[in-house]
Parts: structure tokens; C-alpha cells; sequence
């Protein structure tokens, strides 16, 4: 049972059960508890494989026990997310902890990952359970339906969920190349239904001075 | 559906964003009906409905520019943001929180303003790395931790100061005490013997409000472009035209002459 303590702890109270977390992310425990190194984020050779090849690692570990495990980040803004068999795209480096029933994985963004400055692929997050994800400052969870897309700036999205289609949009044009171009050349737009997370700051990205 | 059944976080959609106020301490939410607002580039987070973003050298704007925008170099670092819908503003995760102006005026650090209404004017202040904002309307600024609003007179930290509003007396101050002599000279160039720090402040006389942040953290400064070169303007780098001026070599800082200024001599 995933549980907020202020906004920049996340407690986990478990009973025997498991959390799957950023190695080193534990700040203090309180019962009995067992840490494991996952190679791989614990999704197996082919797994391992990928994410050497595709550049989203992570290092995992599997928390297993009794009583109560805090987890920080760098003073991160955590996010709770409850998923019900839907899928959570995030970035491997805003996901803090997932349930141990979730199951993680990678898959290709295209374009808008390599917007964001993050590369081409990110993590998704698949089942029915809670995962913490992190973001630089609180994050606001935008509800995106049929009749209210969304656009969103690429250095500000950290996560999805739900069934959306997102597409890239440039507004790149010759006014860009003259240093008078919009300030937002590259933008994310989310279609269909879902929620979309995004962060009060942005990163870095190459599209940030166009 | 989506959503956090009970003690999730709030989740927002067109209908619940708030009309141009705070969604949390470090978002805000601008409603565009068909209107415009000037916005710093990149601070936008996300919007619904349909937005176009131009830069300020769009020929479609040349009217809108002439009115309210007086920062003729430092235009490339702002955006008009039109259309209609509802519009996300942040900025690094610093402190967002608006004004309202009425029929007056406020200066403020350049790297704070973030967005503001067409209604209002933004010129260049005379004072280098400041910008004025005049008229009525509503603005944007950032700021690290909560603005504290102070009365005049009252002297503040260089890098605390965000802004001020209505006080015409900007003005250095130094603790004379502690810095003049030799021995002050020395203080204050090497920091040996007790350099507290504060000797030098900012103070404000007359009406007014100065806003303050509450940290001296201070945010990335944005150019707010050359001013002309002309004789007698701040930061021009402009010809000195005043005989007070000895001409000569142009001295590199830290080198003798400086010295001797400020040890009296």
C-alpha cells in the first residue's frame, strides 16, 4: 500500500509482500526487510537486453518484507498513480516504485522522445496495482478526452496512462530559423482518453531555444 | 474513466482549471478567449484547445507590439500567445503567482516576468536588468519562494528584490562605517576581518510597495536588450560627454586606479 508523507516521501507499508524501487532510493525502513539488486528491472535476460540496447536503464531493486519502507529521491515531488490494468508510459528516470505485481517494460516513442531529450524509447508500466513516479516540482495530472485534447511541451511531459495517441507537432518554420521562431517549435499532442502528468519546469531539450 | 479514487491527486480538465489563477503554488492558468497574452518563451507547459505561439517579429503583431511592447532588443525572448482555450504556465519550479495592476506601474527583475496582458505596456527600465510594466491588467512573475510585499522605506537585499511598484527612488546603499578607509577597502575586497555580507543593499524612500522573494537565489537573468548608445544613458556603454571623466587608457578593473578610489586617496 503505497502512501504519500508529505510530498517528497513515499511510504510503503507492506505484509510480506513486494515493492520494486530505484536501487538506493530506500531512506528508512521500519520492520523487517530484505533488498534485492533486480538486473534488468526484473524483466529477464530479453528485458536486460533491451534496455542496454535502447538506453532506458534502470537499476531495480525488489523490496521484500514487513513493516514500513520510505523511499526519497533527490527531494523529488513524488506522484501517486493507481493503474487498473491500463498502461503507464513514463520516463525510467522520473519512475521511483512500482508494485512488484506491475509489470515494466520498454517501447519505441519516436519523435517525441527524442524532443524531450530523453531518447527514442521510454518505460511503460502495465497491470493492476500503484506506481510513485517522480517529478520536478508537483506534478498536474491533465485529463485528456475526446473533446479536449491536449497539447503539451515536450520538456515539461514526465507520463501518460490510459489509451491515448499522442502525435508530434513542429511548428518549426523559416521564422525559426531567423531566431523569430514561437518558443514552443515542438510540441506533444495527446488524443483520446487518458490522464497525462506534467512537471511545473522543463528540461532541457534541444527544442527549448526555438 | 481515469481518475484516483479518494486521496489521489486532483486531476484537472478545461472545465476545473481555474480561470487565470494558481492550480498549485508553482502552475498557472491563463483562459484565452480569442485574446492574447505575452508570454516568456518555453514557459508554457500545456494548453487545451487551439493556441498559436509567434514570436514577436510576426508581421500580423506589428500593431499589438507598437502598444504594449517597449523592449525593442529583447524581443526574441517573447512569444504572443493567441487563440482560445486554457494555457499552463511554469517555470522551473519556481513560485508562480499573478498581479493585478490598476492604472499603474511596477518594475521587475527580468528573469521573473513571465507572462503578461496586452493591456499592459512593458518597457525597459533605466535601471539595467529591469523591466517596467505600465497600464492595467494582469501579470505573471516567479519568484523563488512566496513574495512578501514591504512598505517604504525600507532597504533590501540585491539579490531578495523582485520588484516595485509606485517607488521612484531605487538607490544603492553602502554601511559607511564599514567601508571606507583602508581598512574597510580591505574588508570589502577580501572578505577578511568580518565582511558580513550586507553592506550593500538596495533602499527604497517615498510610497510604494517593493516585493521581495524569500531567498536570494536569484533567477537566471533574461537580457532585456542594449539600450541605444547614446550620451547619457545607464548601461549604454554610450561616449561619456562630461569633462568629470579623465580621459586617458582605459583602465582594467582592479587595477591601481580603482584602489585608490576606494581607499580615499
Amino acid at each position: 500500500m503505497f502512501r504519500l508523507q508529505g510530498s517528497k516521501v513515499l511510504a510503503v507499508d507492506m505484509t510480506g509482500d513486494a515493492v520494486k524501487a530505484k536501487n538506493g532510493s530506500m531512506v528508512a525502513y521500519d520492520g523487517q526487510m530484505a533488498f534485492k539488486k533486480l538486473s534488468g528491472g526484473g524483466e529477464g535476460l530479453r528485458g536486460m537486453v533491451t534496455r542496454r540496447l535502447t538506453g532506458e536503464q534502470m537499476t531495480v531493486m525488489e523490496v521484500r518484507g514487513q513493516g514500513t519502507c520510505w523511499f526519497a529521491d533527490r527531494a523529488s515531488e513524488i506522484n501517486l498513480v493507481s493503474l487498473q490494468g491500463d498502461k503507464l508510459f513514463v520516463e525510467s528516470s522520473n519512475l521511483l516504485a512500482t508494485d512488484a505485481g506491475l509489470r515494466t517494460g520498454t517501447t519505441f516513442t519516436g519523435l517525441r522522445g527524442a524532443s524531450q531529450g530523453n531518447g527514442l524509447f521510454t518505460t511503460t508500466v502495465e497491470g493492476h496495482g500503484q506506481a510513485a513516479i517522480m517529478s520536478d516540482g508537483p506534478a498536474v495530472v491533465l485529463r485528456v478526452s475526446a473533446q479536449y485534447p491536449l497539447t503539451v511541451d515536450p520538456g515539461a511531459y514526465i507520463a501518460h496512462q490510459g489509451n491515448l495517441r499522442q502525435s508530434f507537432q513542429s511548428g518549426v518554420t523559416f521564422r525559426t530559423l531567423l531566431g523569430e521562431g514561437g518558443g514552443e517549435a515542438f510540441q506533444i499532442r495527446f488524443e483520446g482518453d487518458g490522464l497525462v502528468y506534467v512537471q511545473p519546469s522543463e528540461r532541457n531539450t534541444i527544442a527549448g531555444d526555438v | 474513466m481515469y481518475g484516483a479514487p479518494g486521496g489521489g491527486p486532483t486531476v484537472y480538465d478545461p472545465m476545473t482549471l481555474p480561470v487565470d489563477d494558481n492550480v498549485n503554488k508553482y502552475t498557472f492558468c491563463v483562459e484565452l478567449k480569442g485574446s492574447q497574452w505575452f508570454l516568456q518563451k518555453g514557459k508554457m507547459i500545456a494548453y487545451y484547445g487551439s493556441m498559436e505561439f509567434n514570436g514577436i517579429g510576426h508581421g500580423r503583431l506589428d500593431r499589438l507590439v507598437r502598444t504594449s511592447f517597449h523592449s525593442p532588443l529583447h524581443a526574441s525572448d517573447w512569444v504572443v500567445a493567441e487563440g482560445s482555450g486554457k494555457m499552463l504556465l511554469a517555470d522551473r519550479a519556481f513560485d508562480v503567482n499573478s498581479y493585478d495592476l490598476d492604472d499603474g506601474n511596477l518594475t521587475i527583475r527580468s528573469g521573473n516576468l513571465l507572462a503578461f496582458q496586452p493591456s499592459l505596456a512593458l518597457k525597459q527600465s533605466i535601471v539595467p536588468g529591469f523591466l517596467t510594466l505600465i497600464g492595467t491588467g494582469k501579470f505573471v512573475a516567479a519568484s523563488n519562494g512566496p513574495v512578501v510585499f514591504m512598505e517604504p522605506p525600507i532597504r533590501v537585499d540585491p539579490q531578495a528584490l523582485v520588484g516595485w511598484a509606485d517607488c521612484p527612488s531605487p538607490c544603492h546603499h553602502y554601511d559607511h562605517g564599514y567601508m571606507t578607509g583602508v581598512m574597510g577597502g580591505l574588508r570589502a575586497m577580501t572578505g577578511l576581518g568580518g565582511a558580513s555580507g550586507e553592506e550593500h543593499q538596495f533602499e527604497f524612500v517615498g510610497a510604494g510597495t517593493v516585493l521581495l522573494q524569500s531567498s536570494e537565489t536569484l533567477m537566471a537573468e533574461q537580457a532585456t536588450g542594449a539600450v541605444p548608445q547614446e550620451p547619457g544613458i545607464p548601461g549604454s556603454g554610450g561616449p561619456f560627454t562630461g569633462p568629470s571623466q579623465p580621459g586617458g587608457a582605459p583602465r582594467l578593473p582592479g587595477q591601481l586606479g580603482d584602489l585608490q578610489r576606494r581607499f580615499g586617496l
